[in-house]
Order: C-alpha cells, then sequence, then structure tokens
C-alpha cells in the first residue's frame, strides 16, 4: 500500500483505548487528571481519573508486532494543531507564567545577582516575548497582554541593570538590548538608554538593526521599517510584534493622504509587498479602512475615505493571523512556520530548564 | 530678579526688622542643576554672607550659636533660621560646633523637635568635615524629618518656608554626594539615594499642599514650587520623568501658579518644556523653554545657555532656525552645521554634523529630537527640486536621484513615495502623488508651505 499513507481519525488529544490503558495502569500525569480524583495521602489503592479533555497521547516507541498506524490511535492534522496549542497555551504559558512569577519573587527577596540571576531573567524574557506574539488575540481568560506586558516590562529593566552594573561577560546583552527597542518601538527613554551604551554595543548587528527599525519609526518611514523588519531573528519580530498592526495602519494613513486623488490606482500585489502581508490580508486590511478595492486588485486611496476599523473588527481573530513579517510567498512562509515550531519547542524547553 | 515672592516678602519682613536679611537665592543658582557644588567648596565663596558675620560665625562658641538658633525660632525669623542650618553658611566650617554629643547641648537650648533638628544639623556638619557624606546625608535626612515634625505642627502660618528651602536643598546635594561616594566604593544603586531624597521631599510636598486652612498669605502652599524643582532635578538626573507628572498637575490646578517668585517659575518652566519635549509635544516645549528663555535673569549666561540646548531643537523643528551671532553669543557653535544642513536641505551634512557632536548631543538629551529635524531637511531639498525643474509635475525619479546624491542608502521608489506622501500628509507638501505616471503633482499655488505655518 505505498503512496497511500494512513489518515486519522481520533478526534480528541488522546485515543480512547490509551487514555483506558493507562488510566488502568495508574499512568496517568497529574495534568492529565480528573481534578478531585487525585490520590491523597493515606489512601492506598485509589486509582486518578482521566480527564478526557486534558489528557494527552504520549510517546511510545516502536516496537515489533506494535500496529502504530492504527486509524483510530492516530490524529489527523486538525486535531495535532488543537493539542499542540493546548500545550504551549493552557499548559506551559499558564503554568510557566506562574511558576517563573515566583522564582522572581524568591530572586528579589534574596536580591540575587550575577549570571544565574541573569540567565533566569534572559529565559523568562524569552519567553514572555514569544507570548506576546503567540497568545496574542486569545481570550482574555487564557492570556491578558497587560499582565503579559507588566512582566515582560519588569524582567527586561531588570536584565538590563544588570548589564549596565555587574561585571561581564555579557554573551547576550545584544539581544536583549535589541529586543528592547523593538518590544519599546518609539520610546524615547529605551533609546535615550541604548545611545548612552558603548559604541562597541550600538554597533552590534542586531542593535544596528533595531536602531534603524526605531529611526525609521520617528521618520515615520513605515515602508522601510517594514522591509528592515523582515531581516529580524524570530525572537526580535515576537517582540516588535503587537506594534505591526500600528505601522500597517500607518502605511495606509500616509498613503491614503499622499496619493489620495480620484484617479489613484494601486496594484494590491505591490501594496501587500510593501506591508509584507499575503494580498488577501492586505485587501481585507484596506477594506477595514474603508478603501476601496477594486476587481482588477486596485486600490484607490483616499483621505476622505480612510477611516479607522470598528474596535476588535480586526483584532479579535485576525491579529494572530495578520502577523509578523509574514512574506507573500508562500514558501517562505512555510519556512516560517517551521522556523516557529522549532524556535517554540527550543525557547520553551530553555525557558523551563528541561 | 524683576518681581519678588511672597515667600520671600513675608520671610523679609520679619528678617528686616532685626536687618539681617540676606538676599534670597535666585531662579539663577537653582537653575544649576547638573553640578551641585560641594557643600566645603562653597563656603569658600560664599559672596553673599556678611563678612563681618561670617568671622563671627566662623568663630562663635556653641552657646552663641543654640542661643541665635533659639532667637531666630522664637521670632520666627524664617529666612535667619534657613542661614543658621544652611550649609551656604560659614557656621559649617567652625570646628567649635563640631561637638561629638550635641544632643545634650541642644535640649538645654532648644525644645523638642527643634533640639533633635539642630543636633542632627551638628552631627552633619562633622560628618561633612571628614568628607563622609554618607553618613551627612543620614544626619540632614534627620534634619529634615524634625523639621517637618515641627512645621507640621505650625497651624496656619508659613515663616517656616526659608527654613525648608535650605535644609531641603542641602538634602539633594547631600544625597548626590553620598550616592557618589557609594558607587566609588561599589555599593549600591546608582540613584537609589536620590530616590531615598525624594522620599524626603515628597513628605515635604505633602504638608505643603494639603495646607487648606490658612489664608493666602499665610499659606504653606508657597512652599509647592520649590519643592517640585527640586523633585524635577532628581527625576531627571535618575530618569524617572513618568513621576513628574502628577507634580505638574498640582501646579496646573493652583491657582497661585502665576504668583511664585520668577526664579522658581524660570526653573519650572525649564523642567516642564523638557519633559514635553521628551513626550514629543513640542509646541508646549517651545512656550514653556521660551518663557523660561525670556524670563531668565541676565546675568546667568550659564542657566540661559541651558535652557537653549533645549529649545534651539524645538524652535528649528517647528521651523526657526537660530542665527550664528546667537550660537556664538552662548558657545552652542555644535548647532551650527545642523542649522546649516537643515536650512539648505543638505542630508549628507545632517548625518555628518550628528555624528560629529554625537557624544554631546547624546549627553544632552538632544540626539533623538535632532533626528527628527531628518523630516524637514527632506522637506528643504524637495523644495529644491521643485524650484530647479520649475514644474508643477516632478517625477518621482528626480527625488531618488537627489537622495542617492546625499549618501541615503538602500532607497527606491516605494520608499521616496513614502517621504513624499508622509510630508503631504503633515501638511508640508501641498499636491499629491500619482502612483500611474510616478509623479509628485504639487499645489500651483504655496505647494511648499512655510514652516512655521505648519507644524
Amino acid at each position: 500500500n505505498s503512496g497511500c499513507s494512513p489518515r486519522g481519525t481520533c478526534q480528541s488529544m488522546c485515543p480512547n483505548r490509551e487514555l483506558q490503558e493507562r488510566e488502568s495502569q495508574n499512568r496517568l500525569h497529574r495534568f492529565e487528571t480528573l481534578a478531585g480524583t487525585e490520590k491523597r495521602a493515606g489512601e492506598r489503592c485509589r486509582r486518578p481519573r482521566a480527564d478526557p479533555k486534558r489528557t494527552v497521547k504520549e510517546y511510545s516507541r516502536p516496537a515489533a508486532g506494535k500496529d502504530s498506524t492504527r486509524p483510530s490511535d492516530l490524529r489527523p492534522p486538525a486535531v495535532l494543531l488543537r493539542t499542540v496549542c493546548y500545550l504551549i497555551d493552557d499548559i506551559v504559558y499558564d503554568f510557566a507564567f506562574d511558576r517563573l512569577r515566583s522564582v522572581r519573587q524568591d530572586m528579589i527577596i534574596q536580591r540575587t545577582a550575577g549570571p544565574e540571576s541573569r540567565a533566569v531573567l534572559e529565559r523568562t524574557v524569552r519567553l514572555l516575548a514569544y507570548a506576546s506574539f503567540r497568545l496574542c488575540g486569545e481570550p482574555l481568560r487564557l492570556y491578558d497582554p497587560r499582565i503579559n506586558d507588566t512582566h515582560l516590562q519588569e524582567s527586561l529593566s531588570w536584565l538590563l541593570r544588570c548589564y549596565d552594573t555587574e561585571p561581564g561577560p555579557h554573551g547576550n546583552r545584544e539581544e536583549f538590548q535589541a529586543l528592547s527597542l523593538l518590544y519599546n518601538l518609539g520610546s524615547s527613554r529605551v533609546l535615550q538608554h541604548t545611545l548612552e551604551l558603548p559604541e562597541r554595543l550600538r554597533s552590534s548587528p542586531a542593535i544596528a538593526l533595531a536602531l534603524s527599525i526605531n529611526r525609521a519609526f520617528s521618520e515615520r518611514n513605515p515602508v522601510r521599517l517594514l522591509r528592515l523588519a523582515q531581516r529580524l531573528s524570530f525572537l526580535q519580530s515576537c517582540a516588535l510584534h503587537r506594534h505591526m498592526a500600528a505601522v500597517r495602519r500607518d502605511l495606509l494613513l500616509l498613503y491614503s493622504h499622499g496619493l489620495s486623488s480620484r484617479n489613484c490606482r494601486f496594484p494590491l500585489p505591490r501594496l501587500a509587498k510593501l506591508l509584507a502581508l499575503d494580498v488577501a490580508h492586505a485587501g481585507q486590511l484596506c477594506r477595514a479602512h474603508q478603501l476601496e478595492v477594486h476587481q482588477d486588485d486596485q486600490v484607490v486611496f483616499s483621505k476622505t475615505c480612510f477611516s479607522e476599523p470598528e474596535p476588535g473588527g480586526l483584532h479579535s481573530n485576525g491579529s494572530s493571523r495578520l502577523v509578523l513579517v509574514a512574506s507573500d510567498v508562500p514558501r517562505r512562509r512555510l519556512e516560517r512556520e517551521e522556523e516557529i515550531v522549532n524556535e517554540r519547542r527550543v525557547r520553551v524547553i530553555a525557558a523551563l530548564g528541561f | 530678579m524683576k518681581e519678588k515672592t511672597h515667600v520671600d516678602q513675608q520671610s523679609a519682613a520679619a528678617a528686616q526688622r532685626r536687618s539681617r536679611k540676606k538676599t534670597p537665592k535666585t531662579g539663577s543658582a537653582s537653575l544649576c542643576v547638573e553640578k551641585n557644588i560641594p557643600p566645603r567648596a562653597s563656603l569658600v565663596n560664599n559672596k553673599e554672607t556678611n563678612t563681618v558675620e561670617g568671622i563671627n560665625m566662623a568663630h562663635i562658641t556653641i552657646n552663641q550659636y543654640l542661643q541665635q538658633v533659639y532667637e531666630a525660632l522664637d521670632n520666627h525669623e524664617g529666612s535667619f533660621c534657613a542661614e543658621l542650618l544652611s550649609f551656604k553658611h560659614p557656621h559649617v566650617a567652625n570646628p567649635r560646633l563640631q561637638l561629638p554629643n550635641p544632643e545634650d547641648k541642644c535640649q538645654q537650648v532648644l525644645e523638642p523637635p527643634y533640639d533633635e533638628m539642630v543636633a542632627a544639623h551638628l552631627r552633619c556638619t562633622s560628618a561633612a568635615a571628614n568628607h563622609d557624606f554618607i553618613e551627612a546625608y543620614k544626619f540632614q535626612t534627620l534634619v529634615v524629618q524634625s523639621f517637618l515634625k515641627a512645621f507640621q505642627a505650625h497651624k496656619e502660618e508659613n515663616w517656616a518656608l526659608p527654613l525648608m528651602f535650605s535644609v531641603t536643598l542641602d538634602l539633594t546635594i547631600f544625597a548626590n554626594n553620598a550616592e557618589q561616594q557609594l558607587l566609588k566604593k561599589g555599593k549600591g544603586q546608582p540613584g537609589d539615594m536620590l530616590e531615598k531624597a525624594a522620599e524626603q521631599l515628597m513628605s515635604c510636598f505633602r504638608v505643603c499642599a494639603s495646607d487648606n486652612r490658612a489664608g493666602l498669605d499665610d499659606s504653606k502652599k508657597w512652599g509647592m514650587l520649590f519643592l517640585i524643582n527640586q523633585l524635577f532635578k532628581i527625576y531627571f538626573k535618575i530618569n524617572k520623568l513618568h513621576l513628574c507628572k502628577p507634580l505638574i498637575r498640582a501646579i496646573d490646578s493652583s491657582t497661585l501658579k502665576d504668583e511664585y517668585s520668577m526664579a522658581q517659575r524660570v526653573t519650572y518652566k525649564y523642567y516642564v518644556g523638557r519633559k514635553a519635549m521628551f513626550d514629543s509635544d513640542f509646541k508646549p516645549a517651545e512656550e514653556c523653554l521660551s518663557f523660561s528663555f525670556q524670563h531668565c535673569h541676565r546675568s546667568s549666561q550659564k542657566n540661559k545657555r541651558m535652557i537653549l540646548i533645549y529649545l534651539l531643537p524645538v524652535k528649528m523643528l517647528l521651523g526657526h532656525m537660530p542665527t550664528l551671532q546667537l550660537l556664538r553669543k552662548y558657545d552652542l557653535m555644535q548647532f551650527a552645521d545642523v542649522t546649516k544642513a537643515v536650512r539648505e536641505g543638505n542630508l549628507l551634512l545632517l548625518t555628518e554634523a550628528l555624528a560629529r557632536h554625537e557624544t554631546f548631543f547624546i549627553r544632552c538629551g538632544i540626539f533623538l529630537i535632532l533626528e527628527k529635524l531628518k523630516i524637514i531637511t527632506y522637506r528643504n531639498l524637495f523644495k529644491t527640486v521643485y524650484q530647479l525643474l520649475r514644474s508643477h509635475q516632478l517625477p518621482l525619479e528626480a527625488f531618488l536621484v537627489c537622495l542617492r546624491m546625499m549618501k541615503v542608502d538602500g532607497l527606491d521608489l516605494d520608499e521616496v513615495q513614502c517621504l513624499l506622501a508622509n510630508l503631504i500628509y503633515m501638511g508640508h507638501i501641498k499636491g499629491y502623488i500619482s502612483h500611474q505616471h510616478q509623479k509628485l503633482v504639487v499645489s500651483k499655488q504655496n505647494p511648499f508651505p512655510p514652516l512655521s505655518s505648519v507644524s
């Protein structure tokens, strides 16, 4: 049956068979048990029950005689994605966010300093910056951007203060100085602080790029900004991500004024490229701003038509897809996705210290 | 100074009875934010002090000193009290006052909490004499705290305001010196000491601001602006500008805001202007800094220069270029090439000029603002293109060629369109871009409105 790979039919994160098996063998993880059924001290033979909403299929080593291709044991791509989202968003973020906070609490109370503390802060900042990209647009009960932001700012400024006052070497300093510049795009406080750094640091590639992006922002040149943004590393674009919507809006605003005329025809694919979006999303964004897009993919810029979109209309579910520096070349996007998954794994693992 | 404060007038009234009145600290001096003169140094050239009295004070016995303090407090002579506890006054160098245990003596002559205050002051003079500013700061904090206890108990009277000014000013100076000493020893974080001093100033501020019972003449509210200026000085130094906001609001809503001494108002406007500038509110920044510059005493060239460092960039952003004479007069030639570059639309020169004086501009915190001049430089350059081509339809290619000559790297027609779109949006160019024809079509009338009429 070559060329015809099996198609999974399992619709839950864990096949029913495995769930029952692990339940009976008492091999459930704490995250997978039904609340209230955990084993308590003194109880001998009570077995925790499985929560089908939280149990996740575990890895099992292929072995001779074991059939690992049964469709009922395989999850189709959509279920796989749901599984990954659950793992990253609920398990990792929710858990890690809280426990990282307590790590910082211990640090504050002991007034710790030195390389270990810096390494803790670096990993924390990475996870929170990643979360600010990955989880934006999630419902508030799963992810509160303001709280995430407060913690990120706190950890980041603490980290940068460590770099300023503690003796080096600080191998990752450039990365985090740049991250601060991007996350706080246009902040004169952060810019002034960066300018006061030694020339050697300022001219390092990461910081120089972040500075150029800030310069493009202060000159109000979104075209240049979005172009430069494509050169950022994954984590750096995560940090910049929360500003992307505003930058794109700015581009449309400027063009609506600068190119405003009745005969204006601006090819949508070209605009999409400037916006660093694919054509469909670029068109959607134009229409959200009441800009006319003709059948033949021509945009009519007009300063009288331009208006702000309804609050929530773009953000609620669109923003995590309208994201990042998604280029309109599909292959490139696939690479990006792959990068995201890889980075996700690396960063999450690094952040948790597994 | 043209005007006198109410505070000064009140305290002067009391002081003049004994004809001991000293000139109050002028705004010119209080603007001296960047350099705090160490207390020892200030003893040497204290021009304001009467020499005869100065000599006496430098050799006075502890009993005589305490007697003077007692009388000054008893007669409510705020200004004289202020001197007797000030590090600008010669008695602080008098070794006969630097007792190992001044508390007993002080208790014999003075009521609490004044005994505590003066004892702490005398201990502070010993510490300062030993150049131990960390100790000195600790005792000065005690001085301020005991003062505040007494001050709070003064119902419907404000004669002690000059004393508050003096002890809080010294507190800031010692905090600064203590911090330098700590950092030299590798202890503490920059800003720690100043932040602690700011807390003390804030407790004074709260007492002043909440004085709602007294009539206008006896109100402690006359002390608010002085404290705010001190706090500004600290917040700017430790880079916590956001803390200025509630203070500005307090003054904005105050009926006294135009009644304080000109010196204090000059200082206040200087800081508020700088704050507005960092928030990119250039119009208000220009108004505040202009006020400060116009009303700053003409003898304080140094302060006028400091104001100009911030006023010039703001003025330039709003289209007013300084003359060479002005730059020369105030020794600010660092701005000369920047001005020239902006006026001529010479981006290349602008980049060079910014790079050449980078250290100076960054230290003053104006580098970022000056970078914003690029937009105006673009405008001036594009205006030249328009004047050369003498047409209302200008090919985008012409702007690109022109920018490439200015070595603006990595530029293409898309970015040129974006730059032009921004200038049109801001009102610097009247016209529109035709994407199909790749041309900028400018208005037949006044396509480049004067800068001052735009922003």
